[in-house]
């Protein structure tokens, strides 16, 4: 029996433990992160045609990289080798340039390969791209430009690294001031250059030389963890975003609510079955409530979802608007069925808990039902009754399927301006972080920084939980009479 | 049952008294007349129904399901189970002492006020001067006129917890005081000044006090009532039940021979 107790013991121990190690050991992947940035850079004719919008210059620069610094090429691209002047002329015109992860000294003319003029780059490996600029002999008598603009996806404002496009090399033929600039002041812009013509072939790499230049900074490496603070979680986009503030801010909502909408019932509940029931009733009714307990939740969602959203939708749509039964509220008030008897079970125990001695001193100074409840069962309850909210807390905060089939999947940053607004957040679509991590962890790329933050959003979770389950547990334990 | 000639009123008068949990009964035809200003201890082996009797007389029993209570109780001449019987003022009358001691969970103060601020409505300064002295009244001031504002009762000895509830109690200004085995959770020097206290209030209160202390019965009481099977064996003088019972077994149980 005793080794039986001891095993089991040690099994829950490792189990934790387990947990514990394999959710930090996987979150390390949401550090392993590389900021992407998408950036245009063009070398233009001054008098030409061209499009403010780089993408739909008919001129646009050519981009090529050297086989050194392929990282940034689709497959398709490194085998299309730098245009010759010839293929240039009577079309294509300025310019053309390289990605590499080297220096100018080890760019080799022979092997330059065409890019797309879009740079994406990891910044954090601190490399950067060479753009190499010339004027073809048709544009000798036209003036030169380069011309810089963020891909539509990306913004360099938060961008946590510095961005810089600089003139590395300018052509012997001409004299110009250095050029430095700041792409986080300056996003978008163009500068009128001296011309520079290429001749020949080998000319193309002895015009302008800019460098695209990624600098990790302090913020990258908060923004590295600092990422989780954001207000967005978009992790598939382009420039993903892993801000766990919409998650969690789904959790509090869903919580607090279920909380303030179960807590009534469960300690009314509690208190009727502790202080007044006849014993029969309680014998039966405490067993009954535990039984709802173990109701699956995922049945609980889907007869939130076939019963009590369409009823919420039809009976509130026309006074407050509701475009969908999956909402704040549906989810709350189903997450509230669940924890109500958890919380009443919990609560029992710490009222019936209070000894009776207490009661019996009430009763012989006087006091009736309800103000023996009030004056004495309640306040020396406290801690327990805390305690079974706070264990409902962390039930809620940890439950997956009702949010999954009812929070309708959209992040909520609740607003605030004015009575009816603040009233439409609970019409609003919820998600929260366990049914995040069990929609997404399907679908990402194995132990990429997407899986690894929903690691670290699932340890937040364990964390969060077992650090309400503790101070719950050392509440409902510490009673006012015992000390 | 014994009178005499110092015998005093009787302000408590049980009749016929059965009382029974569910089938078992616990109470067995018990009539007995409790003097006024006198201390009476109630002895007997364990079960007897010492608690029973105590809890029976002044209603304490509404709780207990199943329970059931014949004859006829009178305490100053009312019935406690009367229909409409005025509850409140039954315990304005009554007050009682448990075998653990049971401070509310709230400050020394509160404790002590809750009882004169329900029943009087006393406030404000009548209400610190009556908690001040049921404080005193029951040994306990000196030891918490610093703090007992802030000190809450439950973080107290258990000695002075006991010491509390009897303050509790006594600032309801009660006639009759029941006390249920009091002493038996306290050390010998809580023991003794609990005992000095109902030596004091013997003068004007009227003292029913359990105890399985057969010497404490014997120093503190004026009349002994000896339980036994729930029947009422034998009730006198405290004098006449220790020197001399007329039962057989009570002389068995005084001389510690049984129970
Ligand atoms: N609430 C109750 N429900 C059922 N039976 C009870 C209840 N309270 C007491 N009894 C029973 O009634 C009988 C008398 O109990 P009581 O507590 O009055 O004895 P007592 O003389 O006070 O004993 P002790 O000296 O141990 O305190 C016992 O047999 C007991 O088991
Ligand atoms: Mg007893």
């Amino acid at each position: 029996m005793e080794a039986l107790i001891y095993a089991s013991g040690g099994v829950v121990i490792v189990t934790i433990l387990a947990v514990v190690y394999y959710l930090t050991h996987e979150s390390k992947y949401a550090y392993e992160r590389k900021f992407d940035y998408g950036y245009r850079v063009a070398l233009q004719p001054v008098s030409g045609q061209y499009e403010k919008d780089l993408s739909l210059d008919p001129y646009a620069t050519l981009v090529t990289a050297n086989k050194e610094g392929l990282d940034g090429l689709d497959e398709k691209e490194e085998t299309v080798p730098m245009p010759t002047l010839e293929e240039l002329s009577g079309g294509a015109t300025f310019g053309t340039g390289t990605p590499l992860s080297g220096d100018l000294a080890k760019v080799d003319p022979s092997k330059l390969y065409r890019d797309d003029w879009r740079a994406q780059k990891p910044a954090n490996v601190g490399q950067r791209f060479l753009v190499f600029g010339f004027a073809t002999p048709e544009y000798k008598s036209d003036k030169m430009a380069i011309a810089w603009a963020p891909d539509a996806s990306f913004n360099s404002e938060l961008a946590p690294f510095d961005l810089h496009l600089r003139l590395v090399r300018a052509p012997s033929s001409v004299t110009v001031q250095p050029i430095d600039i700041d792409l986080k002041r300056q996003p978008e812009g163009r500068m009128e250059l001296p011309s520079y013509v290429a001749t020949s072939d080998e000319a193309r790499t002895e015009g302008y030389v800019f460098a695209l230049e990624a600098t990790p900074t302090s913020s990258t490496a908060a923004a590295v963890s600092g990422g989780i603070f954001r207000s967005e979680w978009d992790p598939t986009g382009s420039y993903p975003k892993f801000g766990f503030v919409p998650l969690l801010m789904g959790t509090f909502l869903i919580t607090l609510l279920a909380i303030l909408f179960a807590s009534p019932f469960a300690i009314a509940t509690a208190v009727y079955l502790s202080e007044s029931a006849p014993s029969r009733v309680r014998e039966w009714v405490k067993p009954v409530i535990e039984l709802l307990a173990s109701v699956p939740t995922v049945v609980l969602g889907y007869f939130g979802l076939m019963l009590v959203a369409p009823f919420l939708q039809n009976t509130l749509a026309k006074a407050v608007g509701m475009d969908s039964g999956r909402a704040l509220l549906t989810t709350s008030l189903i997450m509230a069925v669940l924890l109500i008897p958890t919380i009443t079970s919990v609560a029992e125990d710490a009222l019936r808990a209070v000894p009776q001695s207490m009661r019996d001193g009430g009763e012989a100074l006087g006091l009736t039902l309800k103000e023996r409840l009030r004056k004495i069962v309640l306040p020396a309850a406290k801690g327990g009754l805390t305690a079974a909210i706070l264990l409902g807390m962390a039930r809620a905060i940890g439950e997956t399927m009702i949010v999954w089939i009812l929070g309708g999947g959209a992040p909520l940053l609740p607003t605030f301006h004015g009575v009816k607004d603040t009233v439409g957040n609970l019409m609003k679509p919820v998600t929260a972080a366990p049914d995040t991590v069990a929609r997404e962890m399907g679908n990402v790329d194995f132990q990429g920084v997407h899986y690894g933050h929903l690691f670290l959003l699932g340890l937040t979770l364990f964390v969060l939980t077992l650090v309400i389950n503790i101070v719950g547990y050392r509440l409902g334990r510490r009673n006012a009479w015992q000390s | 049952m014994i009178e005499t000639a110092t015998s005093t009123p009787v302000v408590i008068g049980v009749r016929g008294l059965n009382v029974f949990y569910g089938e078992k009964q616990a109470l067995k035809n018990i009539s007995a007349e409790i003097h006024e200003k006198k201390v009476t201890t109630l002895i007997g082996p364990s079960g007897c129904g010492k608690s029973t009797f105590l809890r029976t007389l002044n209603r304490m029993n509404d709780r207990i399901e199943g329970i059931r209570i014949e004859g006829d109780i009178q305490i100053a001449g009312e019935d406690p189970y009367a229909k409409g019987a005025d509850l409140l003022a039954l315990r304005r009358r009554v007050g009682m002492v448990f075998q653990k001691p049971n401070p509310f969970p709230m400050t020394i103060y509160e404790n002590v006020a809750m009882g004169p601020k329900m029943h009087y409505g006393l406030r404000g300064k009548q209400l610190d001067e009556v908690v001040e002295e049921a404080l005193r009244e029951a040994a306990l001031w000196d030891e918490v006129k610093d703090d007992f504002r802030k000190k809450n009762g439950l973080n107290l000895s258990g000695g002075q917890q006991q010491r509390l509830c009897i303050a509790r109690m006594l600032a309801v200004r009660p006639e009759i005081i029941l006390m249920d085995e009091p002493c038996s959770a306290l050390d010998p020097i809580s023991t003794a000044k609990v005992e000095e206290l109902i030596g004091q209030l013997s003068g004007a209160h009227t003292l029913l006090v359990v105890t399985h202390n057969l010497q404490q019965a014997e120093r503190i009481s004026d009349y002994t009532a000896f339980f036994m099977f729930g029947e009422l064996v034998e009730h006198g003088h405290s004098k006449a039940i220790f020197t001399d019972p007329v039962h057989r077994s009570t002389q068995d149980y005084v001389s510690g021979r049984f129970g």
